[in-house]
């Protein structure tokens, strides 16, 4: 009955209804590129959600922690053997997501016999300068989005990952407001937990079009951050040294929360 | 259709955190040569180590130093002055080289991209002894090699331990892969038992023990030792005086690893050893 063509489109639709259901519960991620370099950011996981990849790419993810593993594990083994065979400059994030996971995951999510990939991820390469800093979203189908400028937006030097796109959505109009790409790490860190709360907010409702109030997010932000930790990592954009990742623990951050 | 060594491999997990055993996997890199049989009627020959270089290392109040010539021979001829025999492994490891280049440098890169997988796949950063062990199997798995009368390698290893005690470490290997802690200083190479020598006799009865030494005081130790060996030894090149050029010294400490300025190492030698 699979080989009827209608009967694959269903299956696919039905399996894209599936995997969005699992994935729903994510908890957001905010990416910011600022002065310094690129910051990761989300609250109160209880496993670890952004990692390192190789000396310039970081990566945060939502989904089966098992998934997870294997695309974590693919990721750094390509970026590795690559650096390895070549040099570290020739490692780049395009090619790792465009010519290795996306085709991956793209016929996992086809061939429907076998099992998808329950994931979602969102990478980071920083560069010498602010302007060359790439963020790419991949999904489980392979589909993959990038923070370029496109027909219908400019530029962006930030990226957010969420278990539902309309969160997701949210947290883009959001960040596109409050966020400046010459913000210090105080200020990124500060719009990066806006950005999570407005997140957070809006993972169970489903006809929000506009992000929440400023004093509404401020308050979710205070309760969730009374019970949840930070888990944060930045990417360094200093040339001095050639690993860029530093994770940074939440005692760290408090100190510089603004209220 | 071949594969491309670095296309997606989903039958491969990275786990063990094992970056030689990926390499292999992929055929990146040689498997372990075997042990070379004895051939009957061939006459015997006896095996002859060739680590034509000289450099040394040893704990002074900062940290440890350590210090390698830059010339690379080939038989009697010099093929270059300018060899970089101090390798950085990671922020706090330094893997200084005796040997032949092309095996030495595959090793040190090897070793580098070991570390930093390990660290990315398994979240943790990998132990001193983890690290020592790593060497110490490249070098084993590279014995068959040796023993074919190519590649020989005999490294020192210079790395700070956070745990349990923070303190600077200090090994030495044989071509075989067995690794030597020393608590003073390590030398290897064809120059190393003037230096040696030099380096005993500084400990014991030198205007102190090479541990309370200070910086310049050491630096200055290192070159007069390089000196003294390249004075015999063909194949250390000490400092070349008409060229400038001079050893490279790093200093390996808490703080991670300095690589001293030339201009620093020149006016060492032009004070106290010229």
């Amino acid at each position: 009955m699979i080989e009827e063509p209608y009967r694959w489109v269903e299956a696919i639709a039905n399996r894209r209804e599936y995997i969005e259901a699992q994935l729903a519960p994510g908890s957001p991620i905010a990416a910011l590129g600022y002065r310094d370099g690129i910051l990761f950011l989300t609250v109160g996981q209880t496993r670890q959600k952004i990692f390192e990849i190789y000396d310039r790419i970081a990566m945060g993810t939502i989904g089966h922690p098992g998934d997870i593993e294997r695309l974590r594990m693919a990721a750094i083994e390509l970026a590795s053997t690559e650096g390895f065979t070549r040099s570290a400059t020739d490692v780049s994030l395009r090619r790792l997501v465009h010519y290795s996971l996306s085709p991956v995951m793209k016929s996992a999510f086809e061939q429907i016999y076998g099992p998808p990939y329950l994931a979602r991820m969102l990478f980071a390469e920083v560069g010498d300068r602010a302007e060359e800093d790439l963020f790419l979203r991949v999904e489980y189908d392979g589909e993959i989005a990038a923070n370029g400028a496109t027909y219908a937006q400019a530029r962006r030097d930030f990226a957010a990952l969420s278990g539902t796109q309309q969160s997701r959505g949210l947290m883009e109009a959001f960040l596109a407001t409050q966020h400046a790409s010459d913000a210090n790490l105080e200020s990124a860190l500060n719009s990066a937990l806006d950005a999570w709360s407005v997140g957070h907010m809006t993972l169970q409702t489903s006809d929000a079009k506009e992000p929440p109030e400023r004093s509404a997010v401020r308050k979710h932000r205070q309760e969730q951050l009374a019970n949840a930790g930070i888990e944060a990592a930045v990417l360094e954009r200093d040339a001095g040294r050639a690993i860029r990742y530093r994770s940074w623990s939440d005692n760290e951050l408090r100190p510089l929360i603004r209220d | 259709m071949e594969r491309s060594p670095v296309a997606f491999d989903q039958n491969f997990s990275g786990a063990a955190g094992d970056f030689a055993a990926l390499l292999r996997h992929k055929g990146l890199l040689a498997p372990a040569a075997a042990n070379p049989l004895p051939q009957a009627g061939t006459p015997e020959k006896t095996w002859q180590p060739t680590e034509a270089t000289t450099i040394l290392a040893f704990k002074f109040s900062g940290g440890v130093l350590v210090a390698g010539d830059r010339r690379a021979t080939a038989g009697n001829t010099v093929v270059y002055d300018r060899a970089d025999k101090v390798l950085e492994i990671d922020r706090h490891s330094i893997m200084a080289i005796a040997g032949v280049p092309a095996t030495a440098w595959e090793m040190a890169r090897v070793l580098e991209h070991s570390f930093q997988y390990f660290r990315r796949t398994q979240l943790q950063e990998m132990s001193v002894d983890g690290k020592v062990r790593a060497l110490s199997k490249l070098l084993r798995d590279n014995f068959g090699f040796v023993m074919q009368g190519v590649g020989v390698v005999v490294p020192i290893f210079a790395t700070y331990d956070s745990y349990p005690k923070p303190e600077t470490r200090l090994y030495f290997y044989d071509a075989m892969g067995a690794q030597f802690e020393v608590t003073d200083y390590a030398a290897t190479g064809s120059g190393s038992p003037a230096v040696r020598g030099i380096l005993y006799y500084e400990n014991n009865w030198g205007a102190k023990p090479l541990k309370e030494l200070g910086e310049d005081e050491s630096v200055s130790i290192a070159l007069r030792a390089l000196d003294t060996a390249a004075e015999s030894d063909t194949s250390t090149g000490g400092v070349d005086r008409g060229g400038k050029i001079y050893p490279l010294i790093k200093i390996v400490s808490r703080e991670g690893i300095t690589t001293l300025p030339e201009s620093k190492i020149a006016a060492v030698f032009k004070e106290t050893v010229a």
